[in-house]
């Protein structure tokens, strides 16, 4: 279980990414995190595994406070925690293989896995996660050589790697053709169907809302401004959220 | 450049291919459709046998003498080379996996023992001559500036001088002695003298023929900067029309076009492939020593250099725009003037821009051969001993360089920034044209007024040295007697070495301090952002100065010989690697870090996962590149005392064997030509 608490984030700038944000994700959900861009939903999603140090509150992750953690111990957390990004993140020079495998780093020895030395259970994990994906006959290729929706599925396996409880996905269809929005949103509605891993997905397209989230909160300025059903987004809520000048858009 | 064997699958031929490649290397690797591999593996081991046998029997190399039996040591990793390349076949055909990590190794070991020798590397020169190379280096950092007169006495005011006296000053107390700018800073510099006056005093009256005025008389750091402006504006000019000659897209319209291009195409090569030096040493038997040679051999290199770029972004003009300006009933010129020119100015402004700092930078040594500007100063300056007049020189034209090179990148970032053309207010146009004006007089002004300081003289080049036409038809025949030919292999061979032993000096130093002068690295605190600043800057100082400035000192703290080459060649390639690595690691996305932080891995990991693999390809992109520009300089570096071929060259030109020298020129040719193609393909495959 997720419980976050009054969590803010004030930028060196001065910039106010998250006001008093305060929600709660039980086990099994797939909860959608809607607003305009720049309203924080990537902030909010960085927080969790603190890529970004929130400047106040409390993120209690099965009962502990993170935010208190030191940085050796949050990497234990960080384990059981799996992102992914909108532009996919990974590197493009090296094999998928070797991609996928380095969402195995935080179980493993450091000086043996700084040369790339693997055990072979982890190789035939890495596999196997590129055949969940549909991607094991990729596994020998440079990442750079696969098309967008491709490496968006690398950047799956990388994450199933990690044997997640939780995985964070941060707008990761946003860098897609919108007819691959669905391939990639099944991937996870399947993790998060079959082997009960929490998702935590911010998304654009309402649609895709209520068509994959089990529940839904809305960001606006930092501000959390809905929390509840995705059905429950009419369209004053949407208003709400998007400002007056939006209109509903779909994909497909 | 990874070989993923685990794709291949292993052919029914395969078994006995480690006995294949046991009686010729690389054989087995051959037949396994590994092609690539078993080629390099073959041509490899040849170019082994043959360097250790030639530095054995040139320079006995790895000498050895056991039980009676003199030969060299490095035949023993070439055994074992050959067994690696046994094992790697085996390898393939039982596991499917090999590492090519040995075979390196030992390849690296041979050449670098063998470059080590043969570059005359003396460790201990180092040493040993240490406090006199400190004496020297305390001159350079004092350079003779101002003089201070204290009781009639002249001498030298440098910094701690020169801060005593501002300190008595600003203390409002009477400073001993008198200062002013010294005799060399003003000879640098220019200066204000009793001479007859110009033909255009006299034009407009004011002064009569043969009367004395003051005027300035410029110094040879601005006759420097007019023999570069004047170099870049005339192979400008010549570059243009010579570049449609070499651009496929036009020449194959024209019957036996496609014949032409590719002879102007191998000519432009050639001419590029000699360093300016070079040209300004074979310039000087046509029109003599002086500014106008160093001015002549800067355009017929610039010329070449230029014209192949044109040429390259004349054959990558934007079809889609000619197509559209033609559909709308244009003629032929219209659609030049709307379509083509526009595509073309812009970079081909960049690229003449880029060309003065590349000519202005060159402008500063060519004097060391053709006479003129600041190079000649250099040669007079270092017979004297005087380093405390070629510290002001050095400083001077790090200077000019550093500025030079600002200007230009600004103003080609400008260009190619594509900015939208502003609105055509007709005030404002008014307003541009007296702009225009205003800079076309000044341009104009300017322009003569270099012209004039280059000592430009068309008409000396009606009139050449009186053995001209005997010197080229001599240099033309080139010399192929089996001796001159292996004193030129040889030399040749000792250039390749010392440009790769320079690379690797240069890498060495340079891999560390580029973290330094990366901004996303140390640029992030205030606290580390003047370690930034400092590395950036030591690199710019450094960078600024030719090699061959550098040999100049190297040759005094270890003697002359290919060894100082190297040394000042790893100095040039410390600072240009140290910029491009930096350069590098300043691009890192930081994507990959974040996604590999976001999985728990600790900080090693993360280097290693999301750091290296985007940094090294292209660093050792940096080094091929580098090799390559290395080999050019190292042809020039001799005519200082560096070593190498081009101290063959100026030995044959000084006792005016023109025949040889011809030999000499014709084997750089083909080596640079050589190493410019090889390194392109290598970094194509790398990126």
């Amino acid at each position: 279980m997720l419980k976050v608490e009054n969590l803010t984030k004030t930028y060196p700038n001065g910039t106010q990414a998250l006001k008093n944000v305060s929600f709660e994700v039980k086990d099994g959900e797939f909860l959608a995190v809607i607003g305009l861009s720049g309203s924080g939903k990537s902030t909010l999603l960085r927080c969790i595994n603190r890529l970004i140090e929130p400047t106040s509150g409390k993120i209690y992750w099965d009962g502990q406070d993170v935010t208190a953690l030191p940085i050796s111990e949050m990497r234990k957390i960080r384990r059981q925690i799996g992102m992914v990004f909108q532009q996919f993140n990974l590197v493009k020079r090296s094999s998928v293989l070797t991609n996928v495998l380095s969402g195995r780093l935080g179980y493993v020895n450091t000086l043996s896995s700084s040369m790339h030395l693997f055990a072979s259970a982890d190789r035939a994990k890495a596999l196997a996660s590129l055949e969940q994906v549909g991607l094991a006959n990729k596994a020998h290729v440079r990442a750079d050589s696969l098309s967008g929706g491709q490496q968006q599925r690398v950047g799956i396996a990388r994450a199933l790697m990690q044997d997640p409880k939780l995985i964070l996905a941060d707008e990761p269809v946003a860098s897609l053709d919108p007819v691959l929005a669905h391939s990639i949103l099944k991937y996870l509605e399947q993790l998060n169907k079959e082997r009960g891993i929490t998702v935590l997905c911010s998304l654009h397209f309402l649609d895709l809302v209520h068509r994959y989230a089990t529940s839904a909160i809305a960001l606006k300025d930092g501000e959390l401004v809905f929390q509840g059903l995705p059905k429950q987004i009419d369209d004053a809520q949407f208003k709400a959220i998007y400002g007056q000048e939006a209109e509903r858009v779909s994909v497909i | 450049m990874t070989i993923s064997e685990k794709t291949f699958k292993s052919s029914p031929n395969s078994a006995p291919s480690p006995f294949f490649s046991l009686i010729v290397p690389g054989l087995g690797q051959f037949l396994q459709k590994r092609r690539k591999r078993g080629i390099l593996i073959f041509l490899t081991t040849l170019t082994l046998t043959l360097l250790i046998q030639w530095s054995f029997g040139h320079q006995a190399v790895g000498k050895v003498n056991p039980g009676g039996v003199t030969t060299s040591w490095l035949w023993l990793p070439l055994i074992l080379f050959w067994v690696w390349n046994v094992l790697d076949a085996r390898a393939f055909v039982s596991k499917g996996t090999a590492s090519i990590l040995p075979g390196l190794l030992l390849a690296a070991i041979i050449i670098y023992v063998i470059a080590w020798q043969v570059t005359g590397v003396k460790l201990n020169r180092l040493v040993e001559r240490f406090n006199d190379a400190r004496t020297v280096a305390t001159k350079l950092l004092n350079p003779d500036v101002i003089t201070i007169s204290v009781q009639g006495q002249d001498k030298i005011c440098a910094w701690q001088c020169l801060s005593t006296y501002l300190g008595d000053r600003l203390a409002g107390r009477q400073p001993e002695g008198l200062i002013r700018l010294s005799e060399n800073f003003l000879n640098l510099i220019g200066r204000i003298k009793l001479v007859p006056a110009s033909k255009w005093q006299v034009m407009l009256g004011l002064a009569e023929s043969g009367a004395k005025t003051n005027q300035f008389v410029a110094g040879t750091l601005i006759e420097t900067i007019a023999m570069g402006l004047m170099a870049t504006i005339f192979s400008t000019i010549i570059a243009i029309p010579v570049s449609f000659f070499a651009a496929h897209n036009i020449m194959s319209r024209l019957p036996g076009g496609t014949a032409l291009y590719y002879i102007i195409r191998g000519i432009l090569n050639a001419v590029r492939a000699v360093d300016t030096i070079i040209w300004g040493i074979i310039i000087i038997t046509w029109v003599g020593l002086g500014s106008f040679a160093g001015v002549m051999a800067l355009t017929i290199h610039s010329v070449a250099a230029l014209a192949k770029l044109f040429s390259e972004e004349i054959e990558h003009i934007d079809a889609g725009p000619v197509e559209a300006v033609t559909a709308t009933g244009a003629n032929l010129i219209q659609t030049i003037g709307h379509a083509v020119v526009p595509q073309i100015v812009p970079s081909f402004l960049a690229y003449s821009l880029l060309r003065w700092d590349i000519n202005m930078r060159m402008a500063t040594v060519v004097g060391f051969v053709a006479g003129g500007g600041i190079g000649f100063m250099v040669v007079e300056t270092v017979r004297q001993g005087g380093y405390q007049q070629y510290g002001t020189i050095l400083w001077a034209v790090a200077v000019v360089i550093i500025i030079v090179d600002y200007i230009s990148a600004k103003w080609r970032e400008a260009i190619l920034s594509d900015q939208p053309q502003r609105e055509e207010d007709p005030k404002q146009l008014r307003a541009g044209i007296l702009r225009w004006a205003f800079y076309g007089i000044l341009g104009a002004i300017a322009f003569i007024y270099c012209w004039n300081l280059a000592e430009i003289s068309l008409r000396s080049m009606l009139h050449p040295g009186p053995n001209f036409v005997q010197n080229i038809v001599d240099f033309v025949s080139i010399d192929l007697t089996p001796t001159v030919l292996q004193v030129v292999v040889q030399q040749m061979l000792v250039t390749i070495f010392q440009a790769m032993l320079a690379t690797t000096l240069g890498a060495l130093l340079a891999l560390p301090f580029s973290f330094l002068a990366a901004k996303n690295l140390t640029g992030r605190s205030l606290l580390s952002a003047w370690l930034y600043y400092l590395a950036r800057g030591v690199l710019n100082i450094l960078r600024s100065i030719e090699a061959l400035l550098y040999v100049v000192i190297f040759v005094f703290w270890v003697g002359i010989g290919p060894f100082a080459g190297m040394l000042a060649l790893a100095v040039t390639s410390f600072a240009l690697i140290g910029k491009l690595f930096s350069e590098a690691i300043e691009n890192i996305d930081d994507g990959p870090i974040e996604a590999v932080t976001a999985t728990g891995a600790n900080r090693l990991q993360m280097i290693s996962y999301a750091v290296l693999p985007q940094i090294v390809p292209p660093f050792i992109s940096y080094l091929i590149y580098q090799w390559d520009i290395n080999v050019r300089m190292a042809t020039i570096i001799g005519f200082a005392g560096g070593g190498g071929i081009g101290l063959t060259l100026t030995t044959f030109f000084g006792s005016l064997q023109y025949h040889k020298a011809g030999t000499v020129v014709a084997f750089i040719v083909i080596v640079v030509a050589l190493m410019d193609f090889a390194s392109a393909k290598l970094r194509q495959e790398l990126v």
